[in-house]
């Protein structure tokens, strides 16, 4: 399992911005709003939350679409959208690289699931999220865990896990531990997807676990995704109020 | 609905007070580039280009089609621009802008129409088997000088690009895996780079590398696309003001010391990203050159 | 001072980090980036930095990036865009929806005297009503009063973009002190300009001469994009200063 790396905010001109890099997937996210949405588009009670996935070759096919919807509707449960009412949140994810890129079959790429750069996509938007400042009700860990032959569970694969496994499921979960999202490809029982949650909640857990660090200086760095997203944003927030360090 | 937001009357005046006084906003000369940086991925053909605060990213793809039937003989490369939300709300998905329009355009002009690839080294059987080479523009961050931050990306990938090797048994092919044989660089003909000035005050003066205040606010607009043995491939000159012979034919020369500057930026960041990523790759790729 | 602790959305925040005021009358009061769900869970909204204020028995998030959201009280630098039949429609930040500054909320306007501004003249205003249901509304005079308190339209200067957190140190009664932003105590010993900043990211500067006001500007952009400390700061304007 590889940590995740990521950089925040440096991208000018959008409100926030994130690069995350896992598991050989590099995307950058970027956020614009609350911003004027168009009349068609406008909600009276709530903001409208607009997701494009742009692949790094090519123009968003159906694949895209199919990705834009999952991380739209679990972006809407996460985004507070009472706050900002007619207006326009933009999401805009744009993968720079993915592990499979360097097959010359586009055919074959194509037939890869799609679920698989689903979690990359959903934390590099919840990093840019937090970098724009947008209020959220919850950050969530998203993680995709795979079952191999022989019912095998790994969480955060390798490519040659991914070629071995039977079903893919994403699963991301809140900081308080409730499901939000759970996808899942593939053939398998219903005992394997309760091994598969079990496994997705504790991933979340661990992160959360950190937030009773929250009323000390010192955050701990675990060894898991909820941990390293903690410290990637604490790095941001040490650089952003790094003048006060000369008020006593 | 969504448009650049306008400037105020007190910033066109003061940039324009100040290119009067010889003075630009970000305290370049008239003559210079932002910084430049160019960084590669792991991977061929990804070429990240920093302008200043404007960023491109463009990667080079390959794969096997069949050949346009009225061009039996040639490969297939083909430029995407298309710009991404990422860089500014202006930018609406799914409707081209004019912008949008004139950039692909542009890039089309000085990089495929000029033959900078060589589009029958990607021929493989003639009529039936070809290279399909594309090239994909990401925007991400739009601080002006599009056009010519794209061509240097795009240029830089292109280079920076291996294709895999292939060997042809009569109708038979086969495309040997990265590991499996050493990948083949595209063959280059020449590396034009884009190089846009920025007219001010009625063509009175003329700045390079315009940021997008300096654009918002320019008369006129010129991108000379030339190589760095100063063979022009493209002028373009879209409307604006008119500008006197003796202004433009020292355009070009500028054009030609920036496009050497910039060729000989590029060819240094190659060989240093050769040599860093994988010493052995380099005598690999040379012994590959030799046995043809 | 050590950084308060770092929150994220959702986080719970202990009983014991909120602020207990000595004078029990005092309502607590929750700043920007928190939310309150009855009956007793405060919430923060965003990323940052906790921050706590004892004496006013206030407590908020600092965060240093996003967009400007308009919100009473705030002065702001924006940009005429058209003007109606009764007010100017004014531009507060890029592809957000216009505010609307009435003709005669300037000082010593009546009917007959209302100013003429053309569209790009930049005025500097206070957000006097901002409610998220409805387009913002702002005014530059101070209605208690009937006087300017240095609102108004700006004339000649140039605008500088910076961040949100760089916009309120500089609005702070003693940015020096209190933001350690040192460097335009040091320019303005050599170099003396009028400038006026706005929460919404936005600075107006004017010095006598256009190398003198990019001098006031750029100490203030780089401070803010290099996020400076006290003694860079000091080396910055040496620099500037020296170059001019």
């Amino acid at each position: 399992m590889t940590l995740p790396d990521a950089s925040l905010s440096h991208i000018h001109r959008a409100d926030g911005s994130a690069t995350y890099l896992q598991n050989g997937y590099s995307i950058i996210g970027g956020v614009n709003g609350p911003i004027e949405v168009g009349r068609r588009d406008e909600l009276p009670e709530e903001a409208t939350i607009d997701v494009i996935v742009r692949p790094a070759v090519g123009v968003g096919g159906t694949r895209e679409r199919h990705l834009e919807s999952i991380i739209h509707s679990t972006l809407q449960h996460v985004i507070l959208i009472q706050n900002h009412p007619r207006t326009l949140i933009q999401v805009t994810l744009q993968v720079i690289r993915m592990p499979d890129s360097d097959t010359f079959n586009s055919k074959k790429r194509q037939f890869s699931s799609p679920l698989r750069i689903l979690p990359s996509l959903l934390q590099t938007a919840l990093l840019a999220l937090l970098s724009a400042s947008i209020p959220l009700s919850t950050t969530f860990t998203a993680s995709l865990i795979t079952v191999a032959r022989g019912s095998n569970t790994v969480i955060n694969p390798s490519p040659e896990d991914l070629q071995n496994a039977r079903s893919t499921h994403v699963l991301a979960f809140s900081a308080e531990g409730d499901l939000l999202v759970a996808e899942s490809q593939g053939e398998f029982e219903i005992g394997d997807w309760e091994r598969v949650f079990e496994m997705g909640l504790h991933a979340a857990r661990s992160g959360s676990e950190n937030r009773k660090g929250a009323d000390s200086d010192v955050v701990m760095l675990d060894d898991d995704q909820g941990g390293a997203l903690r410290g990637l944003v604490q790095q941001k927030i040490e650089k952003d109020q790094k003048w006060k360090e000369n008020i006593k | 609905m969504p448009r650049e937001p306008e400037l105020s009357l007190n910033e066109r005046s003061f940039v324009l007070q100040a290119l009067q006084e010889n003075i630009r906003i970000d305290g370049r000369s008239f003559d210079a580039f932002r910084g430049l940086e160019l960084n590669f991925g792991d991977e061929y053909g990804v070429a990240d280009v920093k302008l200043g605060k404007t960023r491109v990213i463009a990667r080079i793809s390959a794969e096997v089609t069949r050949p346009f039937p009225d061009r039996l003989f040639d490969g297939i490369f083909t430029i995407t621009t298309e710009l991404s939300p990422i860089a500014s709300p202006a930018f609406e998905v799914g409707r081209q802008t004019d912008q949008e329009v004139i950039l692909s355009r542009i890039l089309e002009k000085a990089i495929r129409r000029s033959s900078a690839l060589d589009t029958e080294s990607l021929c493989i059987i003639a009529g039936q088997k070809c290279w399909n080479i594309r090239a994909d523009v990401h925007l991400l961050d739009y601080d002006g000088g599009l056009t010519d931050a794209s061509c240097i990306a795009v240029i830089a990938a292109l280079q920076h690009f291996r294709r895999p090797d292939v060997s042809v048994e009569g109708e038979n092919v086969t495309i040997h895996a990265m590991e499996e044989r050493v990948p083949v660089p595209l063959s280059l003909l020449h590396h034009p780079i884009c190089v846009t000035f920025s007219f001010f005050l009625g063509g009175g003066i003329v700045l390079v590398d315009a940021t997008l205040q300096e654009e918002m606010l320019r008369n006129g607009e010129l991108t000379i696309a030339l190589n760095r043995h100063g063979e022009i491939c493209q002028i373009a000159k879209l409307g604006g003001v008119a500008v006197e012979a003796l202004t433009f034919l020292n355009c070009t020369n500028i054009a030609l010391v920036k496009a050497q500057e910039i060729s000989r930026f590029i060819s240094k960041k190659l060989e240093e990203d050769l040599k860093e990523k994988n010493p052995s790759r380099l005598l690999v790729e040379l012994s590959a050159e030799n046995e043809r | 001072m050590a950084l308060s602790p770092l929150v994220l959305p959702g986080d719970p925040i202990p009983p014991g980090a909120l602020p207990t005021s000595s004078n029990p009358s005092i309502p607590l009061k929750l700043g920007p980036g928190l939310r309150h769900i009855p009956p007793d869970r405060i919430v923060p909204v965003v990323a940052g930095e906790l921050c706590i204020d004892h004496k006013k028995n206030a407590v908020w998030v600092e965060t240093n990036g996003g967009r400007y959201i308009p919100t009473a009280g705030d002065l702001i630098l924006a940009t005429v865009h058209h003007s109606t039949s009764d007010s100017f429609s004014c531009s507060i930040s890029p592809h957000t929806p216009f505010a609307s500054l009435p003709h005669l909320a300037f000082a010593g306007v009546t009917r007959k005297t209302r100013p003429q501004l053309n569209p790009g003249s930049l005025v500097y205003a206070r957000i006097a009503l901002a409610n998220k249901h409805m387009d913002p509304e702002i005014e530059c005079v101070n209605p208690a009063t009937g006087k300017s308190d240095g609102m108004g339209e700006l004339k000649g200067g140039m605008l500088f973009d910076v961040s949100l957190g760089m916009s309120r140190r500089l609005m702070m009664p003693n940015p020096s002190a209190q933001g350690s932003m040192v460097i335009l105590d040091e320019i303005a010993e050599k170099v003396p300009f009028e400038m006026a900043v706005g929460r919404n990211g936005r600075v107006w500067v004017d010095a006598e001469g256009v190398a003198k006001t990019l001098v006031v500007g750029r100490a203030i952009q780089e401070t803010d994009e290099g996020n400076l400390g006290v003694d860079e700061q000091r080396k910055v304007a040496k620099r500037l200063l020296r170059d001019l």
